[in-house]
């Protein structure tokens, strides 16, 4: 052929094509439903007349959000107990990730999956069971102490006892599943290279292995205090009866007043922000550019030998098993046939009038079937988005990808209560989107708003693991983008997606702080049911549904687990 | 011509990739990028493949215009009608053997009855026939790469893109795959576009070889054209063994005439007589380089000199058995060290003298 002029094919500003404006629609939506509501909230901190009042502005909230006496006190519980959490959790998380990762600890698998389902447990139902145990006067220890040494040393509305609760549902066990696979990963040729060297197992893992994994650790340690600062039912439960306050708790009593003080509330909720976003920032920042470079068979690691260790070992792991799943299953399950919660004590205690009352009260049949309808809409609607978030920020050369990874973070930054808050102004305030309120559509928003970070960040982690060369071969076949997000990418996530859809409908059906000022008579989950029961002092019928959602989150779990989601950090 | 490339530049960050690169690319032919790591090699594939943007230029595939910055175009990987076999193989693990070679033509919309019979007969060329319902995560390093081929091939694609499809392979089955390809591209008749940093698959299986360094291409050639007569020091350097020995011009010669170098450090005192290299003429008493492939170099082995003849007296430093013959490091006066190949037809030890002899016509004299 000859250099004859070549045809063009001409087409304007090519790179706005399809993939272009549907990122853009994507940030657009995410952006009006996260950031704006962010945006509410900070708006909503200078405006002080009370509700029901043409809107004034002014610095009474914050003024009164500092002036607060228990604020000090709140701000430093807050630190408090995040700091020491973290104190306990992080060396013995550490500790166990490496005994189920690189040793030959009998039965590691089934070990780990135990501590996935104990992550899995609502936190709610968990603090109920250890309110049996540890209940001052009631509780089970306690009492037996009483008989046998006679002194009931334990009390679980305290310091420690929130701390005690918080160590086994939060904070260890998700740095526990976070690290193992890390762990696992972690190429087994610079410990191999220490043992030859002439180093012992245990030298090994604290010279070598510990500081390999260092960003790792440092970046679930983020994780954890993120997690903490945010926690909400353990201190309302468990802090109310001593009036001990953290920043959550202290923003849910500004606006469950008779005048809700919403101009303070939202001034505390901006300063969590506030204190969130360098966490963010590190996070994002420990983790960038990661190698996720995936395992195959020719690094395949050699356990350690634990030698005379793997007795002790296998038993500290087991009595923690035990602790943080054990513990509160049987005893909430126990709860359930208790003819008044928590009283061991009395002449005949065990009935199944709870679960009749429950099972056939109109208002449970109706929350069950709100709950299922959320959940399952969550997960459906949140695979679909986080998908898309993760897709575009990993893959494409999208300008705005950053903006979308970092709002995709921001729902960690708000109280859930505060998030709750804002999507209620949101859908009051916008008048096309007031019909939603009071439906199970709000609820969903909210719930696939609230699993955002971690279902972003697990979708991501599992894009950078499986390689662009798959999708770029589609390309060259002939495939579109869209085909081959829909043929290559979406197939190949297919465990990956259904392990968050599995955590989201999860985390929806347990919910708590997000849906709380969300829900009215119409829409209202098994979760909130559970808070009303309380609230109207029917302990037996709240322990009943609260162990309902408990068997609900280890089912998803399970399903989770054998959908064989892996994914971790590192 | 199949292929054009046109003041090609791609920059990442504050690296130029590739900088300004142009080439063509004949019908039916095998062309090869070859370079070091980080030379942009493979941005220019991937810029050919439509993976990436160029920042500069213009590409043609076929005379049609795929991607040009001053006319402000670009088509889409999947419209160019390319086939492209990825280091990694990227075979979708979804998917198995059929289904992988059948992707490609089911999204062209070709009827089920035909996709059948060109699956089957493209894997019947690589000696795949009877493996499609196998999972393609069950094949072999060896199989993948056929499956890979086929998979590219299947569609007759105006032009196959080759990114170092054998380096993950090893040794023995690296040249086995290498005489396949050659093979099996005579036979279809397709232009290749092939990437690699191994100058023994590029001289082995090209037609015409670029050589590129920083983003720039340094010479276009034959293989032998550019072994016997690189264009540059680098091209020299990169493409074989190559001896070097430092001097002055003694006696610059007439064109195309012999030139006489004296000798530097610690061979002062000796002369070599060699050939003008690919450069503008040297004047007396610039510095030079003597450059001579090991091969050329010529062994007497008793140590005697004859002053006549162009040669030095060197000693055997080391020597390592490579299976068909001798790799040899020689001291040359006392200080300046050399790769030889010796022979397997002689007895040689380390330590032993020997009297090379550099025969001018092999010799090659650049600028220093």
């Amino acid at each position: 052929m000859t250099t004859a002029t070549p045809a063009v094919h001409r087409r304007r500003v090519p790179r706005i094509e399809t993939q272009a404006v549907l990122c853009t629609v994507v940030l657009g939506i995410v952006a009006f439903c996260v950031v704006f509501p962010v945006l509410l909230v900070m708006l909503q901190s200078f405006q002080v007349a009370p509700p029901g009042q043409p809107a004034k502005y002014g610095l009474d909230g914050w003024r009164a959000a500092f002036d607060e006496p228990g604020l000090r006190a709140a701000l430093l519980n807050t630190l408090k107990v995040t700091f020491v959490r973290q104190l306990l959790s992080l060396p013995l998380a550490v500790l166990i990730a490496w005994l189920l990762a690189r040793t030959d600890l009998p039965g590691r698998r089934w070990l780990e999956f135990a501590f996935w389902a104990a992550f899995f447990l609502p936190s709610f139902t968990v603090t109920l069971s250890w309110i049996l145990l540890l209940d001052p006067e009631y509780g089970l220890i306690n009492t037996s102490l009483a008989r046998l040494v006679g002194t009931a040393p334990f009390n679980i509305y305290s310091f420690w006892g929130i701390v005690w609760v918080h160590v086994l549902t939060g904070s260890l066990t998700v740095k526990v599943i976070l690290l193992t696979p890390a762990f696992r990963h972690m190429n087994a040729s610079f410990e191999e290279a220490s043992r030859v060297a002439g180093a012992s197992t245990l030298r090994t893992a604290l010279r070598i292995t510990v500081p390999v994994m260092a960003p790792v650790i440092l970046s679930v340690l983020l994780l954890g205090t993120m997690v903490s600062l945010q926690t909400f039912e353990v201190e309302q439960v468990l802090g109310l009866p001593f009036r001990f306050f953290v920043f959550s708790t202290m923003i849910y009593d500004l606006l469950v007043t008779r005048v809700p003080r919403y101009d303070a509330a939202t001034a505390l909720a901006v300063v969590i922000l506030a204190a969130m976003l360098p966490l963010v920032l590190a996070q994002q920042w420990l983790t960038r550019g990661r190698r996720y470079t995936t395992l195959t068979g020719q690094f395949q690691n050699q356990p350690h030998r634990l030698g005379r260790w793997r007795a002790p070992a296998l038993a500290l792991v087991l009595a923690l098993v035990s602790i943080v799943l054990g513990v509160p299953v049987v005893f909430a399950l126990l709860g359930t046939f208790m003819k008044l919660f928590g009283f061991f004590h009395i002449a005949d205690p065990w009935t199944l009038n709870n679960w009749k009352t429950v099972l056939t009260d109109e208002l449970f049949l109706r929350s069950l079937h709100n709950t299922v309808v959320l959940a399952v809409g969550t997960a459906v609607a949140a695979v679909v988005v986080h998908s898309l978030i993760a897709y575009i920020a990993v893959r494409t050369r999208y300008a705005g990808r950053r903006a979308l990874d970092f709002i995709s973070w921001l729902p960690f930054t708000v109280p859930g209560i505060i998030l709750g808050l804002a999507l209620l102004w949101l859908f009051l305030g916008v008048e096309m989107l007031k019909p939603l309120y009071g439906t199970t559509t709000l609820l969903i928003v909210a719930g696939v708003i609230a699993g955002m970070p971690l279902g972003v960040q697990i979708i991501k982690s599992g894009l950078l693991q499986l390689g662009s060369e798959l999708e770029e071969a589609s390309r060259i076949a002939g495939a579109s983008w869209w085909a081959t997000y829909r043929r290559i990418v979406l197939r190949l996530m297919a465990p990956t997606l259904m392990a968050v859809a599995m955590i989201t409908f999860v985390g929806a059906a347990r919910n708590i702080g997000n849906f709380a000022l969300l829900t009215t008579s119409a829409n209202r989950p098994l979760s909130i049911l559970q808070i009303d029961y309380i609230a109207q002092r029917k302990f037996e019928e709240a322990v009943v549904v609260a162990c309902i959602i408990m068997f609900i989150s280890l089912a998803g779990a399970l399903l989770a687990r054998l959908l064989g989601l892996r994914s971790g950090l590192g | 011509m199949v292929l054009r490339l046109d003041g090609v530049t791609k920059v990442f960050g504050a690296v130029r990739a590739l900088d300004g690169a142009s080439l063509e690319v004949e019908r039916g032919e095998i062309f090869t990028l070859l370079g070091p790591s980080g030379c942009g090699k493979t941005t220019t594939l991937r810029l050919v493949a439509g993976l990436e943007h160029p920042d500069a230029g213009e590409i043609a595939l076929r005379g049609r215009v795929v991607a040009s910055v001053p006319r402000r175009v670009f088509v889409a990987p999947h419209k160019r009608n390319l086939g492209m076999v990825f280091q990694s193989y990227a075979i979708w693990p979804h998917m198995n053997v059929f289904e992988n070679v059948a992707y490609p033509l089911r999204l062209r919309g070709v009827k089920r009855s035909v996709v059948a019979e060109k699956v089957t007969r493209v894997l019947d060329l690589v000696g795949l026939a009877g493996l499609d319902e196998r999972g393609a995560t069950l094949l072999s390093g060896g199989q993948m790469q056929r499956l890979a081929l086929c998979r590219a091939l299947v569609y007759e694609p105006d032009l196959l893109l080759l990114d170092e499809p054998f380096s993950n392979l090893d040794a023995k089955l690296r040249e086995q795959m290498r005489v396949e390809l050659k093979v099996l591209q005579r036979r279809l008749g397709v232009t290749v576009l092939f990437v690699t940093h191994d100058q023994i698959e590029a001289l082995s299986l090209s037609d015409r070889i670029a050589v590129m360094q920083r983003g720039r291409v340094e010479q276009v050639g034959a293989p032998r054209e550019l072994y016997e007569r690189p264009a540059s020091a680098f091209v020299r350097d990169f493409l074989g063994q190559t001896v070097v020995l430092r001097g002055v011009v003694r006696e610059p010669g007439p064109r195309g005439g012999t030139i006489t170098v004296a000798l530097d450090g610690a061979l002062a005192g000796s002369m070599l007589r060699g050939h003008a290299g690919p450069a503008a003429a040297l004047a007396a008493g610039a510095p030079a380089h003597l450059a001579i492939r090991p091969e050329n170099i010529e062994v007497a082995g008793d140590g005697r000199s004859t002053p006549e003849a162009n040669t030095l007296t060197g000693t055997i430093d080391a020597l390592l058995f490579v299976g068909d013959r001798y790799e040899a490091r020689v001291v040359l006066g006392g200080e300046q060290r050399i790769l030889m190949l010796l022979p397997r037809a002689r007895e040689w030890h380390e330590g032993q003298r020997l009297q090379l002899t550099f025969p001018p016509q092999t010799v090659s004299v650049w600028p220093a």
